[in-house]
């Protein structure tokens, strides 16, 4: 059977099966195991309805817990290893680890990016999702800015690579420079401290892309009344913005920045084919990356530590979460 | 007479086995100086047909196509289907499928000493008996690729692991001959000589050397080359082995003089294009262009024998050997690297192929389709497929010491980690002592 | 009145310019790519991208050839044209390549061992030596050469073999891969959303945990867990895969966006006998297809340019490769300096995400709400 074919059973058999099984296991719940016709209806429906939330809930948590809870369980046992597995060290590897200068340049440049890409991409993406909301060639210009999402990091890697360029004649930061008259190229990735912006930079042009659809997709699910209410009131297009729009995707705004938070604690790629790490621009998932595969112990070690950089986030997320529904 | 001949064994061999029906075999089986009776003897041992060799490797592109249809004989000897699949992350993939049970029969290791980290995980299979003896008989200082190829199993008892198949020159300078031609340049034959000629170029207004370390992730990794060159040339090969198996520390004085000698080049604005600033970021893959620009960049790259794929097209380059000091009496050491093969998933297939590398037509063929050297003593190096593919295999020859690779030696944390960054920050100025002993350090924490 | 609507333009042109600014500083890279993707390696490495379109002014070596040697009284003379056949302007030559345009055209250049070299603007040249010549000397000059872009890059890239079938194998890797886990999300948020149940805060504060779990992690153990249950490395297995790493994000994203509807809707309509599952499917589901339209770009996108997974879980022989497998370990590899390839391989897989975006922008619709709130 050829892939396509396989692929299009596949969407067939697995949509199917999906809506079969939320539309089934939902029929036999009402009418075969608690209908509302017997003795006590109202029970009934109440028992229903505490058992619903879990069908509903089922795939998606069997799938969560299979790839994703099991294998974190596993790491975190892993990670109280030795490096070749046979030895319980306890916490060892997370205190050899405190104790590595590697380790610490790659947490204190990670807060760096933690504070600065989520805010700049978030930003920045509501600014063009705000300014394109009712451009005539709106459409054209965010899927101008949506362009780099789409470009691989390898791809992204390699045009910033040209603008970095340790030489006048193909990096454009230098070529800029030489315009103004600066005599000697200058490495910006080699610059101590400051290099950790350049490289962020990225991120960012990758990011306002994502930022922008979803507050886009956000100010567009915003009720007219409310706005045109406002204008009838006679509100400037800043107080629209400010004091109308902006509260009302609030919670919007926390998830795309909660979102570019975790993706900064996960990609590593760009660190990794930029500098590869050197010039004190190391961050956590680049230096887990470099010990993956070979110090697994390690490895899982900062994984975890990942996770409990997160643990506000999630704190957070929880309270927004309990906020909204009152 | 001849072609009825050729007829006869093509049909043999057709009749063998449809696997190799991809039909690029570059050279018609019988024909051409090769050793073809070692193919016979070979066919006629082996009968696989309908099983299938999976073998994976670092090789991708060129390579990859020479390694195929290099392969592509042992399926048309035995019958057997062989599928290769290289892959640019082979590292990280052998690792992640070899662990997971699903690895390929084969696998084409570049570094010995992740193939010694699969072993202790007792995820390789000892080569088949008699497999060191044969090494040890049959390849130019057949022992010490032996001792490469040996590692201890998950109990920690020593096997043979690895069977050495394409071997890299390192200590290699590469120039263009025109340009040295033009500014009368001889080629130095000491390193004394290396150094007046690099001095020389300075007073003459020019830029000896280009130096590039960058190569995304393994950023640092050219540097470890020069110094483990610069290690031969400065210590006795007792002590450089003594260093990889870290009995002699990193933060030993001899090894930090060798990490000096490389700062030497590349420390000093005069002699590298672009100022010593421009090292430790320009990729590797761009920094040889230097040599043939108008005017040149540059007069000497040092760098192994895979190079000339990335120097632009039509230029026009020729090589030296790395030089020994003179005044120093430690031979002609040659710096040198190699890929290992080893059984990830043993079947009779894969027992097989090993056999196969054994045979000289399997090295043969592969020389002359150049871009591969080998130690193997039984083969015609006539069948070299160019000069300078015979130049290289000459400085294999004349070397008096062959040492491997020490980054690829060293534990992974070392070789591929703390010594690439370590040398990215001596080169960008950090104290060669200071260095040595940070990553000294990280081998203290994983012993 | 006239100040209001003075205001509102200029606001207006604010609001344009702004984000034509915005659009060029995006751009600016991606533009570099592109020019990149037409050129090839040595230029991309001898020339910044922005003076591709521009001639520039190189410095070339071409051999005189032996074979036109003559003797003019006591010199031997070679003569010819530096562009042989062809034919351009020489702006300065040389007889050295550390000096290649050391001399204006028209002179006479004095070079070592008594030779001398002239080099006319057009290109022909008289190259003079008293004692006879063995080897062909090397001239240097200088030329301005037009801009050169080719397709050459996207032609290697999509005549290799098989090529055709990566493409297949992308879509059919993606396709299922964006609408499982956005189905199987969707009952997850609207249950996290709207259903009251114990441990539902508890539930959410995990779904944001998992969102931050490194894929690198769990490889192994689920390449084991296929392999022991069956699946091995199959598209089945790479499908699962896929919804399972996706999960947290659509179930996250989903679920923000669902809480957001009007609470009035959904209790009236639950007031009016409505189940769970047909306030879902009748009432949540279609109001929300802006956040289901956005998510599925970004699953969409995350399939496609996704490697590691890929490598992982589909079987290693060239059949089941997909596109960036087939770019990262067939096209450039060995080759993995040649930045025109990667920059092609870029822009080639970019055009069907950019498709899909466009296809689920429409979605991404104003008004779904119009009327609801009273």
């Amino acid at each position: 059977m050829s892939p396509l074919l396989q692929g299009v059973l596949t969407i067939i058999i697995g949509v199917g099966g999906c809506v079969g099984y939320f539309y089934l296991s939902n029929l036999i719940l009402d009418k075969v195991i608690f209908p509302p016709r017997a003795d006590n209806p109202g029970r009934n429906i109440n028992r229903a309805n505490l058992v619903r939330p879990w069908l509903f809930l089922f795939p998606a948590m069997f799938a969560l817990g299979l790839y994703l809870v099991y294998p974190v369980v596993g790491s975190f046992w892993r990670s109280l290893f030795n490096r070749s597995g046979d030895e319980f060290i306890g916490f060892g590897n997370y205190t050899t680890m405190f104790g590595d200068a590697g380790f610490q340049t790659a947490l204190f440049n990670n807060f760096l990016w933690v504070l600065f890409v989520p805010a700049a991409a978030t930003f920045l993406g509501l600014l063009v999702a705000q300014l394109t909301d009712r451009l005539s060639w709106g459409n054209i210009a965010k899927s101008l800015i949506f362009m780099p999402m789409a470009i691989s990091f390898v791809g992204a890697s390699l045009i910033w690579k040209f603008v970095y360029a340790n030489n006048a004649d193909i990096g454009l930061i230098n070529a800029i420079r030489d315009m103004f008259g600066a005599s000697e190229p200058l490495d910006v990735l080699q610059l101590r401290f400051w290099n950790n912006f350049f490289l962020m930079v990225i991120l960012i042009w990758i990011q306002t892309g994502f930022a922008m659809v979803i507050l886009s997709a956000a100010l567009r699910g915003i009720p007219e009344e409310t706005i045109e209410a406002a204008i009838i009131d006679g509100a400037n297009p800043f107080q629209i913005f400010f004091k109308i729009k902006v509260p009302q995707i609030m919670g919007t705004i926390v998830v795309v920045w909660t979102t570019i938070t975790i993706l900064v604690l996960k990609v590593f790629d760009i660190v990794y084919t930029m500098t590869g790490g050197n010039f004190g621009t190391e961050i956590l998932p680049s230096y887990m990356m470099s010990y993956m595969f070979r110090d697994d112990g390690r490895a899982t070690a900062v994984a975890f530590v990942i996770m409990i950089i997160v643990l506000p986030v999630m704190i957070w997320n929880i309270r927004q979460a309990r906020a909204e529904m009152r | 007479m001849k072609t009825k001949l050729y007829a006869g064994v093509a049909s043999i061999a057709l009749a063998s086995g449809a696997a190799f029906a991809d039909g690029h075999q570059p050279f018609a089986i019988g024909d051409g100086d090769f050793n073809w009776d070692s193919y016979n003897v070979f066919a006629d041992q082996y009968d696989l047909s309908g099983q299938t060799v999976e073998v994976t490797g670092p090789w991708t592109g060129l390579d990859a196509e020479n390694v195929e249809k290099v392969l592509s004989y042992f399926a048309s000897a035995t019958g057997a289907q062989v599928k290769y699949s290289g892959s640019d992350s082979f590292e990280q993939d052998i690792v992640i499928s070899a662990r997971a049970g699903s690895a390929p029969n084969v696998a084409v290791f570049p570094q010995p000493g992740l193939a010694a980290d699969l072993a202790s995980q007792g995820l390789l299979t000892p080569l088949p008996d008699g497999s060191a003896d044969w090494m040890r008989d049959n390849y130019a200082a057949g022992q010490s690729w032996v001792d490469l190829g040996t590692y201890p199993d998950k109990d920690g008892n020593d096997q043979y692991y690895g069977l050495f198949y394409k071997v890299d020159v390192k200590s290699l300078v590469w120039y263009s001959p025109e340009a040295f031609d033009e500014a009368g340049y001889d080629i130095p034959e000491t390193m004394e000589d290396l150094k007046a000629l690099t001095d020389q170029i300075v007073e003459e207004g020019g830029t000896p050397w280009c130096i590039g370390l960058g190569s995304g992730a393994a950023t640092g990794w050219p540097a470890t080359d020069w110094v483990e060159d610069m290690m031969l040339r400065t210590a006795s090969p007792e002590d450089y082995d003594a260093w990889v198996a870290n009995e002699m520390k990193f933060d030993d004085p001899k090894v930090i003089a060798a990490m000096e000698e490389f700062g030497y080049f590349a420390r000093n604005d005069a002699y590298v294009d672009g100022g010593a600033s421009a090292v430790a970021n320009t990729d590797f893959r761009d920094s040889p262009a230097g040599l043939f620009s108008i005017p040149p960049k540059c007069y000497m790259h040092r760098q192994a024998s895979f190079i000339p794929t990335f120097f632009p097209e039509d230029s026009e380059a020729d090589f030296f050997y790395f030089p020994a000091y003179e005044g120093k009496d430690f031979g002609k050491p040659v710096l040198g690297a190699g890929t290992l093969w080893a059984i990830t998933n043993a079947s009779e297939a894969s027992n097989a192929l090993i056999d196969y590398l054994k045979t000289p037509i399997a090295h043969e063929t592969w020389m002359a389709l150049s871009g591969f050297l080998t130690p193997h003593k039984g083969v015609d190096t006539s069948l070299y497929a160019n000069e300078t593919n015979k130049a290289l295999g000459d400085v294999l020859l004349n070397a008096t010491t062959f040492r491997f690779d020490a980054s690829d030696l060293m534990p992974g944390e070392i070789g591929a980690g703390a010594f690439w960054t370590g040398m990215v920050d001596y080169t960008t100025g950090k104290d060669a002592a200071e260095v040595a002993k940070g990553i000294q350090d990280r081998w203290d924490a994983i012993q | 009145m006239d100040n209001i609507a003075g205001t509102k333009s200029s606001l207006t042109w604010a609001v344009n310019l702004s984000v034509i600014f915005l659009v060029l500083l995006w751009l600016v890279p991606t533009i570099g790519l592109l020019v990149s993707s037409f050129r090839d390696r040595d230029q991309i490495s001898a020339s910044g991208w922005w003076l591709s379109p521009f001639p520039v002014e190189q410095n070339f070596r071409v051999r005189a050839p032996l074979d036109d040697l003559a003797q003019d009284g006591p010199l031997y003379v070679l003569e010819g044209n530096v562009f042989g056949e062809g034919s351009g302007s020489v702006s300065a030559f040389g007889g050295t390549s550390r000096a290649p345009d050391a001399n204006e055209p028209g002179e006479t250049a004095e070079l070592t061992r008594d030779r001398t070299l002239t080099v006319a603007a057009d290109g022909a040249f008289r190259y003079t030596s008293p004692a006879e010549i063995k080897r062909e000397p090397s001239i240097y000059f200088a030329s301005e050469t037009p801009p050169d872009f080719s397709m050459g890059n996207y032609e290697t890239i999509m005549a290799s073999d098989n090529m055709d079938l990566a493409f297949i194998n992308t879509l059919t890797v993606t396709i299922p891969a964006t609408i499982i886990p956005i189905l199987i999300a969707a009952f997850a948020a609207y249950a996290l959303a709207w259903m009251d149940f114990a441990g539902r805060g508890l539930l959410i504060a995990i779904v944001v945990g998992l969102l931050v779990v490194p894929l690198q992690l769990a490889l192994v153990p689920l390449l084991q867990l296929h392999n022991k249950v069956g699946i091995g490395q199959s598209f089945l297995g790479i499908w699962l895969a896929h919804t399972g790493f996706g999960l947290p994000l659509a179930i996250y994203l989903l679920r923000n966006y669902m809480v957001g509807l009007p609470r009035d809707i959904i209790e009236s309509a639950k007031v009016d006998g409505a189940t769970d599952f047909q306030v879902f499917t009748k009432i949540v589901l279609p109001l929300s297809f802006p956040a289901l339209a956005s998510f599925a770009i970004f699953q969409f996108l995350w399939t496609w340019n996704d490697l590691l997974v890929a490598k992982v879980f589909l079987p290693s022989n060239s059949e089941s490769w997909v596109m960036t497998v087939k770019i990262a370990d067939d096209l450039l590899g060995s080759r993995g300096g040649d930045w025109g390839i990667l920059a092609a391989a870029a822009f080639i897989s970019i055009a069907v995400p950019l498709v899909v975006f466009f296809t689920m922008q429409r979605y991404l619709v104003r008004g779904l709400l119009a009327g609801s709130v009273k």
